[in-house]
């Protein structure tokens, strides 16, 4: 019921048999019905190895590993932040990005307002007012911009006393935030009310002011 | 409009994908932020437990999986970013389970040869009564099959990759896989 070819069978499965040792598998698996029929099998085990669901603790494991780490609630980073937060650009900021939000929010309810939707349609069909991102004189585009500019500011001063791994990193990330804010407001310019465009821009704005305060708390102190 | 398009696609990926994230929550844990690292445990913790609850045990799952995430604060320090963080921790995971399976003192013999991995199972009988499912037969091979097992074909490492990690000639590495497809293919949900 055995033969030579039974124990190679889980290689051939997975790719690693010689070409030769292959191609002399395969015309023997041509006439062999108890090495196709184990080769089936073996395969099926393979899938349903692939398939497992992943286990979950019945318990929160967290609390445990806090406790072991010296992390609590109030915990505070181990290297001491050096730049406290301009918090007057930050709230405008934040009002800026709300405003972008609540811009998304307006849009979102214009397009549930539609004309075919039976009585409200006899309401006038609200103006699709593009979201002014960055609009020049915008001053809550400009306290965003304000706030990034003094980050960033404080990275650049701080770059200096941080590992070029974690300088590398924050690059890599600021680098693609900039990219996807670029390719959203490029594509904002031919689709200026696409909710999914604002949405993303907005989200990716505050992505990189987040980012850019984490950073700025790297900055250890002089 | 194509090509912006699939810039959309891209920025999609950009914001919200986990490499990236990882990446940086990584360097803040390695900064001493706990929240940061608390965010790794949470995305990463259903890989590490299943991981950890099938090379060693139901029993000491909890333990173990918590000394696998110290151990990864302890060590933040020396992950530079080469591969994706997840790719660390779970290499890290290993060395962890491996080495307290060596302190457990209650394993069975590991690197059985030849037909000795198929007698470990039962066989499976029809009727409902007496089946057991894969995941109770895989517990039941025995330690060295396991490993294996578990990290080819469950977790997809390679033999060069899983020999170097067991401390294995990498043809041992593949008879057991062999032996452990055979002896689970008997349990096979039919």
């Amino acid at each position: 019921m055995t033969d030579r070819w039974m124990d190679r069978l889980s290689e051939y499965l997975d790719g690693e048999l010689p070409t030769t040792d292959r191609a002399a598998l395969e015309a023997h698996l041509e006439t062999c019905s108890n090495c196709s029929a184990l080769l089936a099998d073996l395969r099926r085990v393979v899938d349903r190895a692939q398939g497992v669901e992943e286990y979950l603790p019945k318990r929160d494991l967290w609390p445990g590993i806090a406790s072991r780490i010296g992390a609590t609630p109030a915990a505070a980073p181990q290297i001491a932040r050096r730049w406290s937060f301009s918090m007057p650009q930050l709230a405008a900021a934040a009002i800026f990005l709300m405003t972008l939000s609540g811009g998304t929010v307006w849009l979102l309810r214009s397009s549930a307002l539609s004309p075919t939707t039976g009585p409200v349609a006899t309401a006038p069909a609200p103006t699709l007012a593009p979201v002014t991102v960055n609009a020049p004189g915008n001053s809550a585009s400009q306290s965003y911009s304000a706030a990034i500019a003094d980050l960033e500011r404080v990275l650049a001063g701080g770059r200096g006393r941080l590992d070029t791994t974690t300088v590398r990193v924050i690059e890599q990330n600021l680098a693609a935030i900039d990219r996807a804010i670029a390719q959203a407001q490029q594509a904002l310019m031919a689709d200026p009310a696409n909710l999914y465009l604002n949405t993303h821009l907005a989200e990716t704005m505050r992505r990189k002011l987040d980012l850019l305060r984490q950073a700025a708390t790297l900055v250890p102190v002089s | 409009m194509t090509e912006l398009g699939l810039g959309v696609v891209t920025l999609a990926y950009e914001q919200t994908g986990r490499p990236d994230s990882d990446a940086v929550d990584a360097t803040l844990a390695a900064s001493g932020d706990a929240s940061a690292f608390e965010r790794l445990y949470r995305h990463h913790l259903p890989r590490v437990y299943s991981l950890v609850r099938r090379m060693l045990n139901d029993e000491d799952a909890d333990e173990v999986t918590q000394d696998v995430f110290v151990r990864a604060w302890q060590k933040l320090g020396t992950f530079r970013g080469e591969a994706a963080f997840g790719t660390w921790l779970h290499r890290l995971a290993v060395n962890v389970i491996l080495a307290r399976r060596e302190t457990l003192g209650t394993r069975r013999k590991r690197y059985l040869e030849g037909d000795a991995v198929l007698e470990t199972l039962p066989t499976r009988r029809p009727g409902p009564e007496l089946a057991m499912d894969f995941e109770s037969a895989m517990e039941r091979l025995p330690d060295g099959a396991k490993e294996v097992f578990v990290l080819h074909d469950v977790e997809g490492y390679r033999h060069e990759e899983i020999a170097e990690m067991l401390g294995l000639a990498t043809g041992t590495s593949k008879s057991q896989l062999h032996r452990a497809r055979l002896a689970l293919r008997r349990h096979l949900e039919r």
